[in-house]
């Protein structure tokens, strides 16, 4: 998405133009903005690396202290975070593949239906976002209770998936509405199936799309907290919940729960860092298009 | 291209039909332990019910939980069962454990009861009564050596849903150093307690008197209750109904209202760890509470006033009979655990309890029940306060927070309003007012 | 024109081959919207019925004989009466405001702050969508710490300054919503920031450069070809946020609990404690039900101002 370039560039860089004063305040401003956004994940980390009343003194160190490895090592060693990082990793990724499986067709179908009916399923789903989840979690715990799946994983992954899917078939219809229809309109053409039309030209054009809802999902379902305060077992227990562990009645140990909130935090960084384009694109698909 | 496709789908297709069967499949506890090769250790008499059993204790994260981590090794080496210990907060204890027991999914067979659960586990049959194991095994459980006021742990209407655990007193925690030098005695009534507070105040120095809990939620509504079981007040009137708004729980509230003025002023936030700071970091002079937090300010790794420290008895109002609020935890057996569970579990507690662990378990930031560990000339060799705590048990009141079934409506209740008044939203009769009509309203 | 027969049998033709093709097409969509919309009724419909229907119950969870009792629409009298639910509301609303009014105007201001693509935005860009990432019960959890009014970082820089904490930013009844509105602000500003860079993207640069060419100040031509150009993007972005802001959970669980007193206490968070500490169930249903008319209504209207917009 670059500014479009016309033939008039100079006039835009002339209309653009700043004085040297406005740079430098701009530049200070984007300093002080991203000291904001920055400095709560850098006294998560830092703390981390404190151990005991290091982590609270007053006044608080911000670069020279006591640097020492062993929150880490108490995490690891008390702690059951392997445990709870697996069983983020097996909801995140049953979620993901599940809301997929079910939502990236569906977004398909409502962009190219012309059928009325399923046009406006998509304002469906759109609802089911609206609800508070608290309304959907009671009785789903009472469904789960019956069904004796307390506990599982399957529990989690399922209502989980109940708003990621929905949220997937917002940014996929979007998304394939974008797609231009040529390339399909051509397959069918040639004696394909609708589903092959999707399957063979549409999917692949949109992959970008696809890996966009992945990772929207993926966090989703790995930040979660209130359906898996209700719905885990000690054994299925994820990360978030973990972390709650880590306060005790005995003293403020910002140490060991800044660890733990490191590990909680290790998908929104790769994700963040390393995988921006596809964020980017997910947050303003929806957006665009509405 | 196709076939890429086609091996993708099938991946998919296959993934979710592998993840609903593991997803479907019931966590399936650790395997039990295989037989030793070599001459297993021997077990003592009446742990093999508990051989090859795999348990889950849930357990609050106060100080004893580092008496389980140590305990649990020896006992599953003892009687060939795996007991696995799940650490919880405060609120996501009840939390869980209210799922387990609705949900009847038995995840916890031992848990750590609170006292004042012990009417609403009681009614809604949570926990096993442990009364038929109590006659059973009476031989071996020296029942009379625990002291009286610890029976409190998880009785109700007669028969006991948990057993007594570990017994805490609320003693008054003061810094000898601070007081010697100002000239002030240890305070012996509650008047003495706001005149000390008061003149050991010192905000530009960030030193203080009293360090209190004030946080929204169960802290605030416990600290509130221990000053109107110090003052002479009741949470409940004589036909056992709630009866927060009376003349004289108001002026209490004010009382209490009043001690914060000489606490550190993020204080109205305060939770347990967070009062324990204030204190083990120096800033504040006195502290109420709970007995077993005293060990630990001996501990140079978390206390920075090692050696500083004593206890007293808890300082009622002047002219009242002297009693001291008694609190602690009971251990319980979920009632929906198989009968294999629940006698391994019973196995577990017996074990527990028994006069020498109790020793270990003191050891290990535990707190007592039994007479004879509070009197062991070891024990008080090493914990000089042992007496001052055996004259807060005997004196002690386990009932100044009702144990009945809805004390988690009057904890919230209370735990909203007198937080409100404490940061002077409203007044002291405005907020009881609210707390009780919020009680009513919610009664069941 | 007299249509011959052949006319009419060959137009019917060409009428039943379009149906055939209709239902063909159709039918494929059909079949791929299908098993999301079976497993969404299946999982969803039903709970969302249950809850519907035990509003008008008196449920006990906890109930060991799990009784339900027929009580009508007293659930809802009730909401309509409880002072806790109507400064729950007044709190939600409050608090979805402040949060939606701020994060739009920074994460408008942060858009044309950042809109270049030199590498440096761009670098600063992409750390800027940290935040939005991560579990906002870690977020509450971190700020809870920042906050602390004896040992965190954020009053001791403001007492250094002289500004009086008094009990700390969470737990001062005037300062704690504004303190966990910034909360929020840290986290979604970045999300509101990325929407409108993709908006001004996609803007035309033929109406600034007549305005240039007109004269116009930089500011004059932000107020009225910029900020109209947006406006679909604007109520797009406006709509996400308060769909969201109203369902906010983790971060006053993890702060404020709702408090000091009630003054953050949201109303869904007020649910969860109806349905999780007195285990309630037909009033936390009620109220769960309340909520989510207001939330329906609330996107109506912004999706009605979306259409009218792009007619």
């Amino acid at each position: 998405m670059i500014f479009r370039r016309s033939r008039h560039s100079d006039e835009i860089s002339v209309m653009n133009r700043r004085s040297a004063l406005e740079r430098v305040v701009l530049t200070i401003v984007t300093i002080l903005v991203v000291l904001f956004f920055m400095l709560p994940i850098f006294w998560l980390v830092t703390t981390s690396f404190k151990f005991g009343r290091e982590a609270f003194a007053i006044p608080p160190r911000w670069l020279f202290f006591e640097f020492t490895l062993r929150n880490f090592q108490e995490v690891l060693a008390t702690t059951k975070i392997s445990q709870y990082l697996l069983n983020s990793i097996i909801v995140s990724t049953g979620a993901t593949i599940l809301s997929l499986a079910l939502g990236v067709p569906a977004g398909y179908a409502i962009a190219r239906s012309q059928s009325r009916i399923l046009n406006s399923s998509a304002y469906f789903f759109l609802i089911l976002l609206m609800v508070p989840p608290i309304a959907m979690l009671i009785p789903f715990y009472l469904i789960m209770r019956d069904l004796r799946l307390l506990g599982t994983y399957a529990s989690l992954i399922i209502l989980d998936t109940v708003f990621d899917a929905a949220f997937v078939v917002w940014m996929m219809r979007s998304y394939f509405a974008d797609v231009p229809k040529e390339m399909e309109e051509a397959a069918l053409v040639d004696g394909a199936s609708r589903f092959a039309a999707f399957w063979r030209v549409a999917l692949p054009l949109s992959i970008p799309g696809v890996v966009a809802a992945a990772i929207y999902v993926i966090i989703f379902s790995w930040n979660d907290f209130l359906f898996a305060l209700m719905l885990t077992s000690p054994e299925t227990k994820t990360i978030p919940l973990g972390i709650l562990a880590s306060f005790s009645a005995v003293e403020i140990n910002w140490g060991k729960m800044a660890v733990m909130c490191l590990f909680a935090i290790i998908p929104a960084l790769v994700i963040a860092l390393f995988l921006n384009r596809y964020f980017v694109q997910g947050a303003t698909m929806g957006a665009t298009k509405g | 291209m196709y076939h890429k496709f086609c091996r993708l789908c099938h991946s998919i297709v296959i993934a979710i039909l592998v993840l609903s069967i593991v997803g479907c499949a019931a966590p399936v506890a650790a395997p039990s332990p295989a037989p030793a090769a070599e001459a297993p250790a021997p077990i003592a008499a009446g742990l093999e019910a508990c051989q090859g059993q795999n348990l889950v204790l849930a357990s609050m994260t106060d100080q004893y939980v580092a008496a389980f981590r140590a305990l649990i090794p020896q006992f599953e080496e003892a009687s060939g069962a795996r007991l696995t210990l799940d650490e919880l907060g405060y609120v996501d204890l009840y939390q869980k454990l209210i799922a387990d027991f609705v949900g009847q999914t038995a995840n916890y067979d031992l848990m750590t009861v609170d006292i004042v659960w012990s009417g609403e586990f009681g009614q809604n049959q949570y926990t096993l009564p442990l009364d038929d194991f109590m006659a059973r095994d009476e031989a071996e459980l020296q029942l009379d050596d625990i002291l009286p006021v610890a029976w409190t742990l998880g009785e109700w209407q007669g028969a006991h849903v948990a057993y007594p655990l570990a017994g805490y007193a609320n003693v008054l925690n003061y810094r000898k150093d601070v007081l010697e030098e100002a000239g002030i005695e240890p305070p012996a009534t509650q008047e003495e307690l706001l005149a000390a507070a008061q003149a050991l105040t010192d905000p530009d120095a960030g030193f203080y008197g009293m360090a209190l809990l004030g946080a929204k939620g169960p802290a605030v509504a416990q600290d509130y209750m221990v000053w109107v079981q110090q003052h002479g007040g009741r949470i409940l009137d004589d036909e056992g109904k709630p009866a927060l708004n009376t003349p004289e729980n108001a002026e209490i509230l004010k009382f209490f209202g009043e001690l914060f003025n000489y606490a550190p002023p993020g204080s109205a936030d305060y939770w347990w760890d967070q009062r324990e700071t204030a204190f083990r970091s120096g800033n504040v002079a006195m502290m109420e509470g709970w007995s077993i937090a005293r060990a630990g300010y001996e501990n140079p790794e978390i206390s920075s006033v090692v050696g500083k420290v004593d206890i007293a008895v808890a300082p009622v109002k002047a002219g009242l009979e002297p009693k001291f609020g008694f609190g602690g935890w009971g251990i319980g057996i979920n009632a929906d655990s198989t009968p294999q569970e629940q006698e391994c579990a019973w196995q577990f507690i017996k074990w527990l309890t028994s006069p020498e662990i109790q020793k270990e378990w003191l050891r290990n930031d535990g707190a007592p029940i039994r007479r004879s560990t509070m009197t062991d000339p070891e024990i008080v060799a090493q914990y000089p306060w042992m007496p001052v705590l055996l004259e807060s048990f005997e004196k002690g009141d386990g009932d100044y927070r009702p144990r009945i079934p809805q004390y988690s409506i009057i904890q919230d209740a209370l735990g909203t309003h007198v937080n409100a008044f404490i940061v002077g939203q409203v007044t002291a009769e405005e907020a009881l007012d609210a707390a009780q009509k919020q009680v009513e309203d919610n009664w069941q | 024109m007299v249509t011959t027969d052949h006319q009419i049998s060959t137009q019917e033709n060409r009428w039943l081959a379009r149906v055939r093709r209709f239902r063909s097409r159709e039918g494929a969509y059909w079949v791929m919207l299908a098993p999301l919309l079976v497993f969404v009724v299946a999982v969803a419909i039903y709970p969302l019925l249950f809850s519907f229907r035990i509003s008008f119950f008196k449920y006990r969870l906890t109930d060991p004989n799990q009784v339900q009792t027929f009580v009508g629409v007293d659930n809802y009298l009730r909401a309509l009466q409880d002072p806790t639910v109507l400064t729950a509301l007044r709190v939600t609303l409050i608090y979805v405001a402040g949060t939606v009014i701020v994060e739009l105007l920074l994460g408008l201001a942060l858009a044309l702050l950042l809109a270049s693509e030199m590498r440096t935005t761009r670098f600063v860009r992409s750390f800027l969508l940290v935040p939005m990432a991560l579990p906002p019960l870690v977020v509450g959890l971190v700020w809870k710490s920042l906050y602390n009014a004896d040992f965190g970082v954020i009053p001791y820089y403001l007492k250094q300054m002289g500004v009086s904490v008094g009990r700390g930013p969470l737990a001062e009844p005037a300062w704690a919503m504004p303190a966990v509105i910034l909360i929020d602000v840290w986290q979604w500003t970045p999300l509101l920031m990325i929407i409108f860079l993709a908006g001004l993207k996609s803007l035309p640069t033929e109406p600034y450069e007549a305005a240039y060419a007109d004269g116009a100040t930089r500011w004059s031509r932000f107020i009225h070809i910029t900020l109209p150009l947006l406006k679909p993007t604007i109520l797009v972005a406006l709509l996400l946020r308060t769909m969201q802001s109203f369902k906010v959970f983790d971060t006053i669980y993890a702060t404020t609990g709702g408090g000091p007193g009630s003054t953050t206490t949201v109303l869904n968070f007020h649910i969860y404690t109806v349905g999780m500490t007195f285990f309630d169930m037909g009033y936390a249903a009620s109220l769960a039900n309340v909520l989510l008319v207001i939330i329906a209504i609330l996107s109506a209207l912004y999706i009605m101002l979306l259409e009218r917009q792009q007619l």
